[in-house]
This record gives structure tokens, sequence and C-alpha cells, in this order.
């Protein structure tokens, strides 16, 4: 498969407004690495991936913002190979399962041969896909670790 | 609550009618369930479309073809269940006593779109992130194989069955056989499903008229009666899933078992939701047909083909008969009812007395899928 390749941080950094696929969903620590930002709900502990509007346990909307674990366990996964038009095919695509009952889809920064269910994968940046104009597009992915 | 019989059915060939409007694939599996039916066309009490994909005021568009307006005529969509979730609502309707008798038509029109995945909402987080639908069952694929050691030549087998079927039926957008070797060297979509592996894209429709008993009655000797009637919806959570478990499935075939007062022992013949090969091994162990991790066991018994003691998508299911998302429910419901009522033709299940049509789908984050409808029939 053709592998995304991994920027480097301070570059996703300077794009991160414009170039991620979904820029809610990720930020840059104070060391300059990605990290996911999920919420948890202030009255219940409870964690969401993508930050939730209201708890889907006790239904409060006080919610914060928190950075998830970079690593977790593969779940399951797929190469993908027909897919619509701005990805990037083909492109692998896994549930990375992250501790306390968070599961997140990813793109995976891997070649096909060394996935496998069950792996410990750590938390990227890559090339995903492109825009209309045809300029890269960034996501979160997961890396073999 | 009172008993509700199918009084008549109509379909045409699955396929791709890109030149045909919505209207124009619709209309004549109407026609041709009320031509069945023997009721006067203008006795219809109401309309239930189901269409996915179909646009506003599909059901008006396709009846004021026929000239048959005026009555309710409520849209369902309810993704790959939207047409048998209108079955489940003319049902309550009938049941209810609202209604005596109420047409049913899912129809659909996918070549519009040109070909590949279908399209799904953007806003949906997975969706934003590359989640197609090949990929969705994909990873169940890959998990089941991990779990319970599948292999993909096994998964394959699903398909060969699917298309041996499906070219004994008039009905089928794919009327070809195939073989383990073919499926496997076929491009491939999403591994380890090869095209062969996955439902075709295309257009139908197709449509009952159902009515109270006592109604059907006059118009025939021994009709199909609805024994269970049931539409479930996903359980949301944003945490960790076992996608080797029906879990949707499973609940509502519980439900319409109990409802319907059979098990899964009962069942000569069911039209199950093939839209990828590993989906019908799932839903083979979500109906209890056989224990977890036990459905290649199964399979490979001959138990689900023609000939088997409980037959499974002798239309050739999703994989063979086409998957035009809003008409699927009501087509598997149109072929029950003629397996039960003995002119199914070159694939007919013989002797069939109970059937199950199940149709349930869409990719949604956190859900197992959006929606799911069972209906169980007995004659």
């Amino acid at each position: 498969m053709t592998k995304p390749s991994t920027l480097v941080v301070n570059q996703a950094a300077a794009n991160a407004d414009s170039r991620f696929v979904a820029p809610d969903l990720v930020a840059l620590d104070s060391k300059g690495k990605p990290r996911l930002i999920g919420g948890r709900c202030r009255n219940c502990q409870v964690l969401s991936f993508p930050r939730a509007a209201v708890c889907v346990s006790c239904f409060s909307e006080d919610i914060e913002k928190v950075q998830l674990a970079e690593e977790g366990t593969l779940y399951s996964y797929s190469i993908v190979h027909q897919a619509p038009k701005g990805w990037t095919v083909p492109y692998a695509l896994g549930y990375v399962d992250l501790p306390d009952n968070v599961r997140v889809l990813a793109h995976l920064d891997a070649p096909a041969e060394n996935i496998a269910i069950n792996m410990p994968m750590r938390l990227a940046v890559g090339v995903v896909g492109a825009d209309a104009s045809g300029a890269p597009l960034l996501s979160y992915t997961f890396t073999v670790v | 609550m009172r008993d509700v019989c199918v009084i008549g059915t109509g379909m045409i060939p699955f396929g791709k009618y890109p030149d045909k409007t919505l209207a124009e694939i619709g209309w004549p599996a109407v026609k041709e369930a009320i031509i069945e039916s023997g009721v006067p066309h203008k006795s219809i009490d109401a309309v239930y479309c189901g269409t996915a994909l179909g646009g506003m005021l599909a059901g008006q568009r396709v009846m004021k073809t026929l000239g048959l307006t005026g009555m309710p005529i409520i849209n369902v969509e309810n993704a790959c269940s939207s047409s048998s979730s209108a079955l489940a609502e003319a049902w309550t309707a009938v049941a209810s006593g609202r209604h005596d008798m109420v047409l049913i038509v899912g129809v659909e029109k996918l070549t519009k779109f040109g070909g590949g995945t279908l399209p799904l909402e953007r806003e949906d987080w997975e969706v934003n992130q590359g989640m197609v639908m090949p990929a969705l069952y994909a990873m169940r694929a890959k998990r089941y194989m991990h779990e319970y050691g599948l292999s993909a030549r096994q998964l394959a087998e699903v398909s060969v069955k699917a298309h041996d079927h499906g070219a004994l039926n008039p009905n089928a957008q794919i009327r070809k056989r195939v073989t383990v070797d073919e499926v496997m060297s076929s491009r491939p979509v999403a591994d380890p499903f090869t095209l062969w592996h996955c439902c075709p894209t295309g257009d139908g429709a197709a449509a009952l008229v159902i009515g109270s008993v006592d109604f059907a009655r006059e118009q025939k000797s021994n009709p199909v009666r609805i024994a269970a009637s049931e539409v479930t919806s996903g359980i949301y959570t944003n945490g960790y899933r076992d996608m080797t478990w029906a879990e949707l499935t499973a609940r509502g075939a519980r439900e319409a078992y109990e409802m319907a007062g059979v098990g899964p022992d009962d069942v000569d013949v069911a039209e199950l939701h093939d839209a990828f090969t590993i989906a019908e091994l799932m839903y083979y162990e979500a109906f209890g047909f056989c224990e977890r991790g036990h459905a290649y066991e199964l399979l490979s018994s001959g138990a689900t083909s023609l000939g088997g003691n409980i037959c499974v998508n002798p239309s050739g299911g999703l994989l063979s008969r086409g998957h035009p998302v809003g008409a699927t429910g009501a087509a598997q419901a149109v072929e029950i009812v003629r397996q039960l009522e003995g002119r199914a033709g070159a694939h007919q299940v013989e002797g069939a007395k109970v059937g199950i049509a199940h149709a349930t789908g869409g990719g949604i984050a956190g859900l197992d899928h959006g929606a799911c409808s069972i209906h169980i029939f007995v004659r």
C-alpha cells in the first residue's frame, strides 16, 4: 500500500487550522506532540471521543476537554481500496482501543504487512488525502509502536 | 391488535436503470402488487414508501404515475431498513384497526450516484475520517477471522452460495455463478473483501399489499400472515464493542421470535441482510441458527443452501439479487411471501411454512447499525 507520510510536528502545527480533516479532534501538547482531544464529564467522569456535547451517561453538558492517551491496542482493521474522492487509496483504517473505554477510528500509518490485530499502536499525524485543489489533508493517525 | 396478512406482491428485476426516474422504477412493482391482490385499485387506504436516497415525496411521485393519490402517503427513511420499516408502520396501521388495506413500496435508484461505495453523511465523525461501509464490515470480518479461525476462502463460500441461488432467480441483479477462486481473485475492495464479497449497487423496487386477516380472506384462501413485525435501533456507545456479535440483530430476532411464538428451529427460509459475506455468517448466529463461532460449519453443511433445512437467501440475497438500499426490505418480504405460497419458481424452498425477512444497516459512528427491521411470515 501507499504509506502516508508522517509529518514533523511543528509542520502540523503550522497547518493545523486549515489542513486537518477535523482540527477539533487534535492538539499539540507542550512538547509539540499530537494529542487527541476528547471530553470528560465533570459530573460522572465518563470519557468521550469526539468530545460529547451531552454526557450520554448523566445528561450533563459540563464536559471538559481532555487529552486522551497516546497509546492503545488495535481492535481490528482493513486495507481500504475503494473510497470516495479525496482519500488516498489504498489506506489502512482501524479501531484503536485507548484506556478507559474509548475506541478511536483512525488511519493507520504502517505498511499492511506490519499491521496485526491486538498490536500496540501510538498516536501520530500524517497525510491521509487531498482537498479539491490537490493540497494534502492531515489527520491523526496511529503507527506501530 | 388484529392479525395482518399479505394480499399481493410485486417487484421488478433488480438491476441498473440509469435512464429511468425513481417513479418509473417504482410504479411497475406497485401495479403488480395491486393486480395480484385482486382488490379494486382505488381502495387502498394508505401508502408507506421506503427509500433511503430517493429524495422528498418519493411515494407521491410513484403513486401519482398510477393515478392513486389522495390517501395518506408516508415516506420512511431508515437506511437499509427503509422499506422494512415502512412495512412495520403499515402493519401497525392495519393491526391497530386504523386502516384495512395498505400498500408498501420500497424504491431506490443508486445509479444516480455513478457507482462506488454508498454515499454517507460526512458530519458523522467516522465517515469524516475515512469510514466506508465495506471497511466497517471488513473490520468485523477481520476480528471474526482472528477470534474464530475463519479463512478468507471459507468466507468466499458465502458468495458462492449466494450466486448459486441468484442464478436461479429472474429478479436477481447478478445471475452469474462464481467459484471460490473467482471470488478470491477479483479486485480488492476492503481487505479481506474482494468485489464478490460485496453487494452490488443498483436500482430496484418492490411492493406489497397487506390487509386485516378478514379482509385478506375475502381475496384468497390461506393468505400468508405477518406473525411478527419488529423495528429496533442500535445502542450507542463511544467505547469498546464486540464487533463479532450482531447485537442489534440478535435483540431484534429475540423480540420477533417472541412476538411470533416461534423459534429458530421452526424457520424454513430466511432472507438475511448479507450486504457483505461476513454479515450472513454473523446473522446465522444472531438468529440462533447455530452457536457463536460456528456459522461456517452451518454454511459448509449445506443446511442454508437450497435443499437444506434452513435455506438462507434463496433469492441470492443482497450479494446476488442486489441491494438498492431502500427497496431491499420490501423485496425480501416479497420473496418470503412467494416462498411460503410455493410460487418462487426455480429457487423454491420446498414446503416452506415459516420465513424471516431481515433488513439492517446504516453506517453511523457508535452504533452497531442504525436500524434493524425483522418480519416473520407464517402460512
